[in-house]
Parts: structure tokens; C-alpha cells; sequence
């Protein structure tokens, strides 16, 4: 029963009070929690999970009727987005008492007992009502409190057509991460990522895809090698490495003119180009001799030494207020990694485990850094909360697991490996949650990097 | 009229086999004492080849000699310890060879491209790529090679010699390669 949820912990933490003090208590907690709203912390320990029931689409004149070809394929979509949460547990239609098909999608005939009954949290209702235009369609989606019958998320999408259904399943499944966790970002976010294709897997160029795999979409055509993409905070901008035949340079993609600039380097060493929260440019550039981390301002000039050592110093990661930088540097002899604060000037290394510790990316709020160790097993990626210093596996194999990136939200982790054969990107948490594969075609995939594209 | 144009063919003629002659001479002077056996015989081969037949042989000669130079300096790989960039022995006397026949032939321009195996990863990779490369290029130079002859790249670990996943591959994929600059 929903009751003994943890994830109803101030509900619990009520109810636990009246059961103490009062026998009947069990009877208060239920309606106090049926008066609470439906929240998870998808932050904290003990992430616990929601089971959610799709009833079937009804055709909104008549819920008899069959619905239209559009509605199967947007239910498809919301399963395929849903099993990307960790903390969503799909109910199967033919699991339930009475079978999943409804004769009414709002209001108080929507059935909700078979769906308590089959111990569902939520239940997702379809509606759709031709539009005035041929074709198109009015689709309202909700989201009930199955053990209440509260209405927790309620949407209508006017004019849909069929190539609009995806983006029409990211938004409403946005809004309903949002209004369960806080942040939505994660169905509206663009993965950046390089994409080993071409004559004889020689060339790598940049590539664009949703956060469950839809609009890929090649974004670079270069002879030679594209990576480390970076998004600008608006979205606008890709910034990548390019290794051509004897030269290294900054690639600038604009997305406003689908053109590609090239920029070159003193040094011709130019690695991990990350736009800082100013949207300026932080870089590994090796013009004195080895790679050391410059600012580039607007006009990618340099402007400021940020990390100067005798060493390698590379990849730099910022967190979002730009106090805070991340990096790999290999001062000690091995790579580790270290972070800069920017209010102090101090460098300090954060990593004293393992040898080979890189690919760091701080999460949005500064307080966590992911990295990929290299283990006798291979690479995996671990997640060290700063404040602690206490450190995380999140990822186990096989092969490499390597280039974590912090979703918007801070919670999703982005990162590629090569478990298959081939590198490919995946999905984890910051608790380490069964790895989830982002569908991005042939060829290798690497360097994720994600962005917030305005208008997805 | 006609005198006059055949001499002053005759005297452009001389001036052209002069200098030409004089640039492979030069270039011969300023050998190093360390040269190492094929690149010491060089010059004595260019000159009799010079005496005897003309431009035609000389500049014949001279092409298969810069050839053979090309292929010296190219053909020989040098190769590192996993995470380093430290020249070992016998990669400082493939240098120190390569070095001579840079000197000898002022017009060689060399990339050395500076690679990895596939163990670490791929940023890392780029860096300690690029000081691998500039541990030659930095040799080179201290052995009295033109910086002006040199350019370097690193490709990380993104172009492996070996497409195997073991030591024997990786110890082949942890070098520096040296490419002609065309």
C-alpha cells in the first residue's frame, strides 16, 4: 500500500506521530495522505520508486470510439520516455483488474479503483478531439493521484500532427518530472556528442540528439577529427576540438547559421573547449609549452591564465555560479583531479585515490564532481561529494566507462562506453541507477555534452 | 646578334649549375660530426656524380639521396612507457640520426605527430600526446635542427598503429611518428 511508502516522508513522519499516539491512527495517516502532495526527492538517499499506470487513449467525443493512429503512437512515446526515470515503475496494462482501457479520461468517471486495486501511485488519461483543421488534433493529457483521484498534472496541446507527436511527449513528460521532482529540464535537453563515421571510421564530427534518443542530427561535416563538444548557455553555440592533418583547432558551430568557423592556435595544441556560465571560453592551449588552461574571451582571444603549471592541465569544468572550476592535472606525476576556487585563487587536489583519475565535470550547484578512475577493470565513473570528500562508483562495466557529464537538473549523468563493443553513450544518476543506452545510430559516440537548445 | 645570345645562354647556363651545385655543397658543410654512416657518404657520392655528367645526373642523384633522407627520416618510430614522455635511450639515437639529415637537408620540414595507446582517456590522452611530441621536437632542436624545420601534432590515442587491445599492441601505439611536410 502507498502508506508505507518512504517517499511519503513527511506524510509518514506525520502519520508515525498519530500512530503513536493513537491507536486508530492508521485511518489519520491515510487522509493525511491523501491530502499531501505527491513529491521525490530524486537528491536524496533512499530513492524510492512511483508505480504509474497508462490507461489507454480515449477519442474525446465518444469514448467509444477507436482514437486516431496518432494517439498509439504517442502512447509509445510516453513509455519510452517513462522508462528513462529511475524512479518511475511502469504498471502493465494487462495487469490490471479490469484492464487499463477507461470510459472516461477526466473527471470524477475516470475509475480509479482498479488502479489502486493494481497499487498504482499514478494514472496517465488521453484524450483526443479532432481540431478544426483536417488532420490535427487537440490532445489533453492528466496525471491523477490514483489513490485520491487528484489531478496533479493537467495539459492540453492544440493543432498536433503526426511529426509533432515526440516533441509533444518530451513536453508533457517535462512538466510531469517537474511537477514530481522539481526539474524538467532533463526531456527538453540536446546532447552534443562526437560521432566516429566515415571513410574508414577516420572521421569523427559533432552530432546533436535528445536526451531519450530522438532529432539526431548531424551538425558538423569536417575532414578529420571533431570532439569535446560544449554547448553556450543559450544554446546557440557548439564549441569542439578538430584534429585535421597537421593542425589542431577551436571549432564554433552556430546554430543560427549552421556554419562552422575554425580557429587556430600558437602551440597547435587545443583540448576540452568549455564555455563558462559567462559564456566565454575556458581551454587547454599549450603555447608556452605545455597545456595550460587560458580564458578566451568573446572574440576567442586570450584574456586570463586560469590554470599555470610545469604540468598537463586539461579539461576544465565549471560550476554554474562560476566560482568553481574543475580540472585534470598531472603536477603529482598521475592525473588527478583538482579544483580551483575562484574567490580564494587556491588549487587543491581532490582525488587521493587510484592513479588515473580525469575527465572531471562539477555538477551545476559546485557541491559534486564526477571523473572516470581507470581500475583494474577499466574506467568507471565515480561521484565525490566536495564538502565530505566521500566518493561514489556509479558506473561498473564492463569495459570503459568514461566522460561523465552533469545533467541541467543534476541529477541524470551523462557518460559513454564501450560495455557493448563499441562506445555509445548512456544514461546514470548521481546514485548510480542502472545505466539507460541514448540511441545514437552507427558509429562510435563520445564526449556528451549537454545543452538547452531554446524551443525544444 | 646570335654570338651574343649563345654567350649569354652559355654564361646563365654556368651561373645556374654554380649555384646549384654550391647550394648541395653547402648543405654538405653543415653536417654534423655525428652523422651516421649513410648520411656521411653523401656528399662524396654528390660530387664526383656532379663532375662527371651535369645537371641532369646531379639533380638525379641529388632527388634519390633527399628521397632516401625522407624515408630514414620517417621510417624510424620512437615509443614511450604508458603516462610518459621521457625520450628512453634508443629513441635518443633515433633522434640524434634524424637530426643529421635534417641538418644536411635544410629543405626537409618534418611533423611529428605525438600518440597513445588507448588505456587512458581521450583529453588526457591529447596532452600527454602533444608533450610526447614536443620531447622530439624539443631533442631536435637541442641537437642543432632549425625549429623553422619542425612542426608537431598530437593525435591522443585516436590513430593506433595496432588495432590490438593487449600490451604488445599498446607498447606499438605509445610513439612519435615523423611525416614529411609537402
Amino acid at each position: 500500500m502507498t502508506h508505507t511508502r518512504p517517499l511519503f516522508r513527511l506524510v509518514l513522519a506525520a502519520a508515525l506521530c498519530v500512530a503513536l499516539a493513537v491507536p486508530a491512527g492508521l485511518t489519520l495517516a491515510t487522509r493525511a495522505e491523501a491530502a499531501a502532495p505527491l513529491t521525490i526527492d530524486i537528491y536524496g538517499p533512499g530513492q524510492s520508486k512511483l508505480k504509474v499506470a497508462l490507461a489507454q487513449p480515449l477519442y474525446g467525443p465518444d469514448a467509444n470510439a477507436t482514437a486516431p493512429v496518432e494517439a498509439v503512437d504517442l502512447q509509445k512515446h510516453l513509455v519510452h520516455n517513462l522508462d528513462y526515470l529511475p524512479f518511475i515503475e511502469r504498471i502493465a496494462g494487462g495487469t490490471i483488474l479490469g484492464g487499463d482501457r477507461l470510459d472516461a479520461f477526466s473527471g470524477p468517471d475516470v475509475d480509479f479503483r482498479r488502479f489502486q486495486l493494481a497499487d498504482a501511485d499514478l494514472l496517465v488519461t488521453t484524450g483526443w478531439f479532432p481540431a478544426k483543421e483536417a488532420g490535427s488534433w487537440t490532445v489533453e493529457l492528466r496525471v491523477f493521484q490514483a489513490f485520491t483521484g487528484k489531478l496533479l498534472v493537467g495539459k492540453a496541446y492544440y493543432d498536433i500532427t503526426g511529426p509533432q507527436i515526440p516533441r509533444l511527449a518530451d513536453k508533457f513528460c517535462a512538466a510531469f518530472m517537474e511537477k514530481l521532482t522539481g526539474h524538467g529540464e532533463f526531456f527538453l535537453a540536446t546532447l552534443a556528442f562526437s560521432k566516429r563515421l566515415g571513410p574508414r571510421d577516420k572521421e569523427r564530427n559533432i552530432w546533436t540528439v535528445g536526451a531519450t534518443g530522438r532529432d539526431l542530427t548531424q551538425v558538423t561535416d569536417l575532414k578529420g577529427l571533431s570532439m569535446s563538444p560544449s554547448w553556450s548557455n543559450d544554446g546557440r553555440y557548439i564549441i569542439f576540438t578538430h584534429l585535421g592533418a597537421r593542425y589542431h583547432s577551436l571549432g564554433v558551430w552556430d546554430r543560427a547559421t549552421r556554419q562552422t568557423h575554425q580557429i587556430k592556435f600558437p602551440g597547435n595544441t587545443i583540448i576540452g573547449p568549455t564555455f563558462t556560465p559567462e559564456n566565454k571560453v575556458a581551454v587547454s592551449l599549450a603555447s608556452r609549452g605545455n597545456p595550460d588552461i587560458y580564458l578566451l574571451n568573446h572574440i576567442f582571444r586570450k584574456e586570463q591564465v586560469l590554470v599555470q603549471n610545469w604540468a598537463i592541465d586539461v579539461s576544465p569544468s565549471f560550476s554554474h555560479d562560476g566560482t568553481r572550476m574543475a580540472f585534470t592535472s598531472s603536477r603529482l606525476g598521475n592525473p588527478h583531479i583538482f579544483l580551483k576556487d575562484f574567490t580564494t585563487g587556491e588549487e587543491k587536489r581532490v582525488t587521493f585515490n587510484g592513479n588515473y583519475n580525469t575527465d572531471p565535470d562539477l555538477s551545476p550547484d559546485g557541491t559534486l564532481v564526477a571523473f572516470a578512475r581507470r581500475t583494474s577493470e577499466g574506467h568507471r565513473i565515480f561521484v565525490m561529494d566536495l564538502k565530505s570528500g566521500r566518493e561514489r562508483q556509479v558506473t561498473f562495466g564492463p569495459g570503459n566507462d568514461e566522460q561523465p557529464a552533469f545533467a541541467p537538473d543534476g541529477y541524470f549523468l551523462a557518460f559513454t562506453s564501450n560495455r557493448s563493443g563499441k562506445y555509445e553513450l548512456y544514461l546514470t544518476t548521481r546514485h548510480g541507477d542502472t545505466p539507460k543506452e541514448v540511441p545514437t545510430g552507427p558509429g562510435e559516440a563520445n564526449f556528451p555534452a549537454w545543452g538547452m537548445v531554446p524551443g525544444q | 646578334m646570335n654570338a651574343m645570345k649563345w654567350l649569354r645562354l652559355a654564361v646563365f647556363l654556368t651561373l645556374c649549375m654554380t649555384v646549384a651545385f654550391g647550394c648541395a655543397k653547402k648543405q654538405v658543410e653543415t653536417a654534423p660530426m655525428e652523422q651516421p654512416a649513410a648520411a656521411q657518404q653523401a656528399p662524396a657520392a654528390e660530387q664526383p656524380a656532379a663532375a662527371q655528367s651535369g645537371s641532369d645526373l646531379a639533380s638525379s642523384e641529388l632527388t634519390q639521396k633527399l628521397n632516401q633522407a625522407k624515408a630514414e627520416i620517417t621510417g624510424g618510430r620512437i615509443f614511450f612507457d604508458f603516462d610518459k614522455f621521457d625520450l628512453k635511450p634508443e629513441a635518443r639515437d633515433v633522434l640524434k640520426a634524424k637530426a643529421a639529415l635534417l641538418k644536411q637537408f635544410g629543405d626537409i620540414r618534418v611533423l611529428i605527430e605525438g600518440h597513445c595507446d588507448e588505456r587512458g582517456t581521450q583529453e588526457y590522452n591529447l596532452a600527454l600526446g602533444e608533450r610526447r611530441a614536443r620531447a622530439s621536437y624539443e631533442f631536435l632542436v637541442l641537437l642543432g635542427v632549425p625549429a623553422s624545420q619542425l612542426e608537431m601534432v598530437s593525435y591522443g590515442e585516436e590513430y593506433p598503429l595496432d588495432p590490438g587491445h593487449d600490451e604488445a599492441a599498446w607498447a606499438k601505439n605509445r610513439r612519435d611518428e615523423f611525416k614529411i611536410i609537402k
